[in-house]
C-alpha cells in the first residue's frame, strides 16, 4: 500500500504546485481558456503515461506529480491538456494490456 | 500498525480528492467553474492552522470530545474494512455511532442551528434501516457477515450486485444520503447554516472534515467490495470516481427534501427493495 500512498501524495503535491504556478501566471478573473497550452500538454502527456504505465515507484511518482501539476491548475486552465494526456496514456495502457493477453 | 497508518492517510487523501471532485461535478452541472479538485483537502488542512474559538454556550468537555470520537470511529472503519476485512456488523456499529456523534455534536454546541440539526440527526437515523436491511440481505445470500468471506463468495458465485441488485440500490441510497448537498442531507440543510458543525471552528472543524473524507472513502470501499466482488486498485479507483460522479449529478439537480419527506422516501425505497430482494432470493 505504500506505493499507492506515494502516488497519492505526489499527485496532491503536484496539484498544489500547479495551482500556485497557475495563479501566478493568470491573476485575472475567471475566463474559460479555450486555447491549448503546448508546454502543459507535453507535461500532461508525459505525466499520465508515466503514472499509468510505469512499474517503477519513482517513475510513477514523478508521473503523478506532473499529471497533478497540470490537472491542479486554477479552474478554466489545464482541462484540455489533462484530457489529451489521460486519453493517450489510457490508449497506451490498453495497448500494453491487450498485447500481454 | 504501519499498515493502519498508511491506510488512514490513503483514506483521508483519496476521500478528500473524491469530495473535491464531487463539488467540481456539481459545479459543472450547474454551469459554474467550481473550485479546484484539491480544494476540499486544502480546506481541511487550513482549518488545522486556524484560530480555534470556543463559544460560551458550549457543553465542555463533550463539545471537544465528540470531534475526536468522530475521527476515532472512522479510523475504526478503515481498520475493520480495508485493513482487516472484518465484520459488516462492526461497520454498522460505526455508522450508528456516527449518527449519535451528529446528534451530540449539535446539542453540545448550544447553538440553535446545532440543536435543530441535532433533532434532525435523530430523524435521519432512518438511513440506518436500509443499511441494516442491505446487510441482512447480504448475510441471507452469502451466509456470512465477514467481508473476507463475502469476497470469497463472490469469487465463486459472481458479484452480489447482479444477484441482489435491490440490496445494492439500498446501500447506494445510504451513499447518496451521506454525500454532500444530498437531497436526504437534512442535518446539513443550508437553512441550518452548517448544521451540527456550525459552532465547531479551527482544528475542531479540521478534524470533522478529516473524518468526513475518511467516511466517504470507507463507505465507497465497502459498497464496491460487498457488491462488486474482489476488485483491483484500478477497479476501486474507477468505481469510486463513477459513484462520486453519479451522486454529484443527482445532488446538483435535486433540491433538499424536507425532513419528513426525506425519512419517508428512504424508508419506502428501503422497504420496496427489501421485499423485492426477499422475493428474488425465494423465487
Amino acid at each position: 500500500m505504500l506505493d499507492y500512498l506515494i502516488y497519492l501524495l505526489t499527485f496532491v503535491i503536484g496539484s498544489i504546485l500547479g495551482l500556485l504556478y497557475s495563479y501566478k501566471l493568470h491573476g485575472e478573473p475567471y475566463v474559460a481558456d479555450g486555447s491549448l497550452n503546448i508546454k502543459m500538454c507535453i507535461i500532461s502527456i508525459v505525466g499520465w503515461i508515466l503514472a499509468l504505465n510505469s512499474v517503477n515507484i519513482i517513475l510513477g511518482g514523478i508521473g503523478f506529480l506532473l499529471a497533478g501539476f497540470v490537472m491542479g491548475e486554477r479552474p478554466g486552465y489545464g482541462r484540455k491538456e489533462t484530457a489529451i494526456g489521460l486519453a493517450i496514456a489510457i490508449l497506451i495502457y490498453l495497448n500494453i494490456a491487450l498485447n500481454v493477453m | 500498525m504501519a499498515e493502519i497508518l498508511i491506510n488512514v492517510v490513503i483514506a483521508f487523501l483519496a476521500g478528500s480528492l473524491l469530495l473535491g471532485l464531487h463539488r467540481k461535478i456539481m459545479a459543472r452541472v450547474q454551469k459554474r467553474p467550481g473550485p479546484p479538485i484539491i480544494q476540499h483537502l486544502l480546506h481541511s488542512l487550513k482549518f488545522f492552522f486556524k484560530e480555534t474559538a470556543f463559544p460560551k454556550t458550549v457543553s465542555m468537555p463533550f463539545y471537544i470530545g465528540i470531534v475526536f470520537i468522530l475521527a476515532a470511529i472512522w479510523v475504526v472503519g478503515v481498520i475493520v474494512g480495508p485493513v482487516t476485512h472484518n465484520s459488516l456488523l462492526i461497520l454498522f456499529g460505526v455508522y450508528a455511532v456516527y449518527k449519535i456523534v451528529e446528534h451530540n455534536s449539535g446539542s453540545s454546541s448550544g447553538s440553535p442551528y446545532g440543536k435543530a440539526s441535532c433533532v434532525r440527526a435523530v430523524l435521519s437515523a432512518a438511513t440506518e434501516l436500509p443499511l441494516f436491511a442491505a446487510i441482512v440481505l447480504v448475510y441471507l445470500k452469502t451466509g456470512s457477515m465477514n467481508i473476507g468471506n463475502i469476497i470469497s463468495y463472490q469469487v465463486n458465485n459472481g458479484p452480489l450486485a447482479f444477484s441482489i441488485p435491490l440490496a445494492a440500490i439500498m446501500f447506494f441510497l445510504l451513499l447518496l444520503s451521506k454525500s454532500p448537498y444530498s437531497p436526504f442531507g437534512i442535518t446539513k440543510d443550508k437553512a441550518l447554516i452548517s448544521g451540527f458543525e456550525t459552532e465547531h471552528f479551527g482544528f475542531l472543524r479540521g478534524f470533522i472534515m478529516f473524518s468526513e473524507s475518511i467516511s466517504w472513502y470507507v463507505m465507497l470501499w465497502v459498497f464496491l467490495t460487498i457488491f462488486f466482488g474482489p476488485l483491483t486498485v484500478v477497479g476501486y479507483v474507477i468505481g469510486m470516481i463513477v459513484i462520486t460522479f453519479i451522486t454529484g449529478f443527482i445532488n446538483a439537480v435535486t433540491p433538499i427534501l424536507n425532513p419528513n419527506h426525506s425519512v419517508m422516501s428512504q424508508i419506502t425505497m428501503g422497504a420496496v427493495c427489501f421485499v423485492g430482494t426477499i422475493l428474488m432470493i425465494l423465487i
